[in-house]
């Protein structure tokens, strides 16, 4: 393949810059984007660090006295603990009906990170930006803290009282006027509570309540075999892929699992290599479409009409698929040769092939995508199928009869564990009004939420760092939740509130977890096991794998039931289609200023969500980027913000929920908008028949999708775009095959000779990372991870806008291709390192240099600020701290800081620098212990956390070590090498495996 | 007609202009010396909650240091004891004594015993114990004769400059195994011969750029 070849792609960030319009081209030209003075918003979201204000420290003459400075022994030294020294602990963090084993960083009893769990198969060692992240949500300074009655401070004891006081009342009805809804969990010790709660008052009622859930999938393989479960999928035995409306790699359920497994089928280390092939329907642009080799955008009503369709095809090439002969393929749209092509290569790959949909999708869905799989042979090989042992699943009809109730007033006493319904439960059911007619209310809730403060009793709920509680996963691993410190707050947890309810007594959490446990151990060694379960984080128990076949009768009369009808949208019959957030996910993270500020995977919105819509929806509607519009869908009105995003199905509007919270937070409340509000009990996933109608007014923005170009440099317009196919270097495996060095070709250069008197680097270790671009999904996990390691400040909406977000590790995402349906590319991008840094030539003051082994340092209290080196720097990698971000923040937040790392102050200028602390303390760990560092030995925070294992970090020097592994490799790049800066990061290009078939069509 | 000025005036601008070189490099030298941690920090010693004397318990009584500091060979911070290590002793030694009086009402009350930090590296230098002594650094290096302390003094700057004027070259600093916690060890004849043998037999490499303290 020539230059030219490569070069007549073209890449872009946003619609701004492809058309090249005035915006784009001030922003990305002016040096310092509009608003350097002064942070002038006094609404603005700093106020979250302002808030604390009032800190009298270093003022005045007291700055040249040395300070006086205590250190505090211990009273008497815990066994285990020595100070400086962090330990580690095995947990698992709830996530409703999935857990992921974790390990807690604890320092003297502080918990600061989280890792995944190697031993733990739901996590593999792996976390995602939610795990990184839940530690902030342990220190939110705005968790509820206190018990109250009806808007007094009370506490446990006076609970317990009251309870007493009117607990006869529903023993005499057996519980008949009592009810719990909980979320949706998956934990022994729970489920044990749950008998014995109704054993106590058996008439009460017991349901499940989670707003984004898989009840249509359960509900999909009952139609289809009689019984409910749950489908787990086995990416990594999948050849073919065939994804319905399903981000299974970002936000639906078992995510971390499932990007795993994917990535192992996309490992290419050479040009013959085989990789797996991904398709994609769907309406939005998830992070999923984005790794697709062929995405279909289609809205969301559609997706029942091509699954018939797929499921057709097979039956005409051979593979029986019962019950849909009865359905009318006569209105369906698509192109018959794409279908017989996909279906060909599914049938090619039988029992290797997977079709999956999406939550969203109704249960018949699901129902024709289970017979699909079986007569693809693939059950058992790339999804299996489980119960739900010691599971509570969410169940919407059961909610919605409990509402009735209430809202009838038979209900007395309600007890809400978690969860937020006032604000999260279906338009329809007016929660809130059902509510206000129970007379005995009690929500266990970490917030005082929308729904706290409808209830006559609050009680702050235990974070899953704080207390004892245990999970299970279907395919049969428990962990036990051991606490990391004592609650901060006086908090319970859901055990110890069921139980309290159960006796009328306060019994401990980990009593109550013992007892379960007992049963589940052998008995004659318990304390052994138990110790061991604690230590390892996870014990085997039964599996709830389940065989089950299609049931054809059951099958036909279900789907005889369904409509398969294509609906057309248009600009006056919109489509809504509802989708959690990568930020907040259903509302749950709205106060974790890390999530806010995380850009979102592919919008690269901050802050808020949008009504997300394909370029033609907006030109039709003659709609902009930030215009306010009203968004009506069943005589119900909502006021948005318009959000362009290229490759969206037309006429199908994407609203992320989770956002627009009134009562979770400094951070959280307010920012975006409430989309629950549209959102019925009929409609959950998506609906239709939505209008938009302009308001004329603008809302504001802060997407990070144009910040930090490389392309920034006041170059002709013609040279950004010519640039950018040699930033994200891609082929398909054909061209690979064909051009095995197609990404060292990409560019063509004269022989690279330096200026200046080049460093020997030989002798190890020296270090240096790869990036596998062609498994790197985008998913911000490193993000997080790093900023939970080093201590990066939150600077809020209004600094973001002006594009000084402090993220070390940015993730670029171009779009190419046709501007109607765009493919996506993502690069993860940190300082890179170089051998020979632009930044370190022009430092005035040598802040930054460089260590003997390649690392670019940085020298915090040397720096005084100048901003050369981020200007000098081609990558656009380093972070001034225009204000000092961290000075006013909670004395509760900073107990999420990192002890190893220095916490920046105003005017300097800070970056990647390779987990520095780490490798450090790993060098001097090898030294004592006189031994020498063997690869693995230093993990940096943004490998250790990658769900697909896209980044290896170590020597260079080492020819076996992982990294140079991965360098070695003939799609190896260096990002803009051509400048000769030889940076320590490389990467791997990124492989389309695209259908031969459909390419030729 | 008469000079107005006499004739030894002609001298006084060259006067002038030395004084001022003096006066200039009596400015500079004044903040060099007194604005240095040589003489601001130097010195410091801190009045602690309990009279505890250095002297007595690692001087007269010979008490090694890693009896109490017992974080010093593995862990970046040597560690100030837990009560609980004077009690070891002062369950049954001078229980009555007035000095006493505190650690055992920290120990009855489980309040903890504030000492006051004498030896501080700023938040931004990341200093190790550890490997410092498992590098055969002698702790008098840094500290100074602590056992001749009545009560503990900072003795050595802890400037960037006096931690890397060890850094370039350690040798007169790097003790034989089994004196690093010694008190008054002086070199040998030949130490510089052998130290420099010994950093490089076991690759003594101590980091000089600025990342080896500063993350």
């Amino acid at each position: 393949m020539s230059k030219k070849q490569l070069n007549g792609k073209q890449y872009w960030r946003s619609l701004n810059q492809l058309a090249d319009t005035d915006e784009f081209r001030s922003f990305v030209e002016n040096e310092f984007p509009e608003g350097t003075l002064e942070l002038s918003d006094g609404l603005s979201r700093r106020k979250f660090l302002s808030l604390m204000g009032a800190s009298l420290a270093f003022a005045g003459l007291a700055g040249c006295r040395r300070p006086i400075e205590k250190i505090i022994p211990y009273v008497i030294s815990p066994e285990d603990i020595v100070p400086g020294i962090p330990l580690y602990y095995a947990s698992a963090m709830p996530f409703g009906l999935e857990s992921i084993g974790v390990l807690v960083e604890n320092h003297e009893g502080r918990p600061t990170k989280l890792e995944g769990n190697e031993s733990h198969p739901s996590s593999n060692g792996k976390a995602n930006a939610f795990v990184q992240a839940s530690i902030l949500d342990l220190y939110d300074p705005d968790r509820a803290k206190e018990v109250s009655n009806g808007g007094e401070s009370s506490d446990f004891e006076a609970f317990l009282l009251a309870w007493q006081d009117v607990r006869n009342k529903f023993e005499n009805s057996a519980g008949e006027n009592l009810a719990v809804i909980s979320t949706e969990y998956s934990s022994p010790t729970l489920a044990r509570l749950k008998k014995e709660f109704l054993k106590a008052y058996p008439n009460a009622t017991w349901v499940a309540y989670e707003p984004v859930n898989d009840e249509n999938v359960r509900r999909g393989i009952k139609m289809a075999t009689g019984t409910l479960a749950r489908p787990l999928y086995n990416l990594d035995k999948a050849n073919v892929i065939l994804a319905l409306d399903s981000d299974f790699l970002q936000t639906e359920s078992d995510v971390l699992r499932n990007a795993g497994d994917f990535a192992k089928g996309r490992k290419v280390t050479h040009e013959n290599d085989q990789m797996n092939r991904l398709y994609v329907a769907e309406s939005n642009y998830t992070v999923t479409g984005a790794m697709a080799d062929h995405r279909f955008k289609m809205q969301s009503n559609h997706i029942a009409a091509f699954a018939a369709a797929v499921a057709i095809e097979l039956n005409k090439q051979g593979f029986s698929v019962p019950g849909i002969d009865g359905i009318k393929s006569a209105g369906f749209s698509f192109n018959k040769s794409t279908i017989k092509a996909l279906v060909r290569d599914l049938i090619t790959n039988k029992g290797k092939s997977l079709i999956l949909a999406g939550s969203r999708q109704p249960a018949h869905v699901h129902a024709i995508v289970s017979a699909m799989n079986e007569a693809l042979s693939n059950i058992g090989e790339t999804v299996t199928y489980y119960t739900f042992p010691d599971a509570q699943p969410s169940d919407i009809a059961e909610f919605k009869s409990l509402s009735t109730k209430m809202a009838n007033g038979s209900i007395d006493g309600l007890i809400i564990l978690g969860g937020n319904p006032v604000y999260n439960a279906p338009a329809d059911f007016n929660f809130a009004n059902a509510l206000s007619k129970v007379e005995f209310s009690v929500h266990l809730s970490s917030k005082v939420n929308e729904t706290s403060l409808l209830s006559s009793w609050k009680i702050p709920e235990s974070h899953f760092l704080e207390s004892w509680n245990d999970v299970r996963i279907a395919q049969g691993p428990s962990s036990i939740i051991q606490p990391q410190i004592e609650p901060l707050y006086a908090s319970v947890s859901n055990i110890e509130l069921v139980s309290a309810f159960t006796t009328g007594q306060s019994v401990k959490g980990y009593d109550l977890v013992q007892e379960t446990w007992s049963y589940i151990l052998s008995p004659t060694k318990f304390e052994k096991s138990w110790r061991k379960v604690l230590h390892d984080g996870v014990h085997f128990q039964s599996s709830g794998e389940i065989s089950l076949k299609t049931n054809s009768k059951l099958l036909v009369n279900e789907l005889q039931k369904q409509s398969f009808a294509m609906r057309t949208a248009s600009a006056e019959n919109l489509e809504v289609v509802f989708s959690t957030s990568a930020s907040v996910y259903d509302g749950r993270f709205a106060n974790n200023g890390w999530l806010q500020e995380l850009p979102d995977p592919i919008t690269k919105l901050t802050w808020d969500n949008a009504a997300l819509m394909s370029r033609t929806t907006a030109k039709t509607l003659g709609l902009r980027n930030e215009d306010l519009v009203t968004l009506k869908f069943e005589g119900r009105n909502l006021n948005i913000p318009v959000w362009i995003v290229p490759g969206m199905a037309d006429y199908s509007i994407g609203l992320e929920l989770g956002y627009g919270q009134s009562s979770i937070g400094r951070i959280g409340d307010d920012t975006g908008v409430d989309t629950y509000k549209l959102r019925t009990s009929s409609h959950q996933g998506f609906g239709f028949g939505a209008m938009i109608v302009g308001t004329g007014l603008k809302y504001e923005l802060a997407s990070t999708q144009d910040h930090n170009g490389m392309d920034g440099d006041a170059t002709a317009e013609k040279g950004v775009q010519d640039r950018l196919p040699i930033i994200v270097r891609e082929a398909t495996m054909d061209e690979y095959k064909h051009h095995p060095e197609f990404a060292k070709e990409a560019v063509e250069h004269p022989p690279l000779i330096s200026m200046w008197e080049e460093k020997d680097y030989s002798e190890g270790p020296q270090w240096g990372m790869a990036i596998d671009l062609n498994v790197c999904t985008g998913c911000m996990a490193c993000t997080i991870a790093c900023q939970s390691e080093n201590n990066i400040p939150v600077v809020g909406k209004d600094q973001v806008k002006i594009g000084r977000e402090m993220h070390w590790m940015r993730m670029d995402r171009y779009f190419t291709g046709d501007i109607e349906n765009p493919k996506s590319v993502v690069q993860p991008v940190a300082c890179q390192h170089c051998e020979m840094a632009p930044c370190e030539q022009v430092c005035p003051v040598a802040a930054t240099t460089h260590t003997d082994d390649g690392i670019n340092g940085m020298t915090y209290n040397r720096c005084v600020g100048t901003r050369y080196c981020a200007n000098n720097c081609p990558y656009k990698v380093r972070r001034f701290n225009f204000y000092h971000y961290t000075k006013d923040i909670p004395e509760i937040v900073q107990m999420a800081q990192n002890p190893d790392v220095t916490v920046r102050f105003r005017g300097v200028m800070e970056k990647c620098t390779f987990c520095l602390q780490r490798v450090n303390q790993a060098k001097i760990t090898s030294k004592k212990n006189n031994q020498i560092l063997v690869d693995g030995d230093v993990v940096s925070a943004c490998q250790q956390t990658c769900p697909t294992d896209a980044i290896a970090f170590g020597d260079i020097t080492d020819p076996n070590s992982k990294v140079s592994q991965m360098k070695q490799q003939n799609r190896d790049y260096a990002l803009l090498g051509e400048l000769n800066t030889k940076p320590r990061i490389t990467y791997q290009a990124k492989l389309r495996n695209p259908n031969p078939e459909l390419e030729k069509g | 007609m008469t000079q107005i000025f006499p004739k030894w005036s002609n001298k006084v601008p060259l006067f002038l202009a030395g004084g001022l070189v003096v006066v200039l490099a009596g400015i500079v030298g004044f903040f060099w010396y007194f604005g240095s941690p040589y003489y601001t920090d130097v010195g410091y010693r801190p009045e602690q909650p309990i009279p505890y004397s250095h002297k007595l318990h690692a001087g007269d009584m010979g008490m090694d240091c890693r009896y109490c500091h017992t974080g010093v060979e593995v862990t970046a911070t040597a560690g100030v004891p837990p009560t609980q290590t004077c009690m070891n002793c002062h369950n049954m030694v001078k229980t009555e004594s007035d000095s006493i009086k505190p650690i055992i009402q920290s120990w009855n009350t489980g309040i903890p015993i504030e000492w006051v930090r004498i030896h501080k590296t700023p938040d931004f230098a990341y200093f190790d114990h550890s490997i410092h002594i498992n590098r055969n650094i002698g702790c008098e290096s840094c500290h100074g004769r602590i056992d001749q302390m009545e009560t503990v003094m900072l003795s050595k700057p802890l400037s960037m400059k006096w931690c890397l004027d060890c850094h370039r070259d350690p040798t007169s600093h790097i003790r034989p195994d089994g004196n690093v916690t010694a008190m008054g060890w002086t070199p040998g004849e030949g130490q510089s011969d052998w130290a420099t043998e010994f950093i490089s037999t076991n690759k003594i490499n101590p980091p000089t750029d600025c990342s080896g303290c500063h993350r």
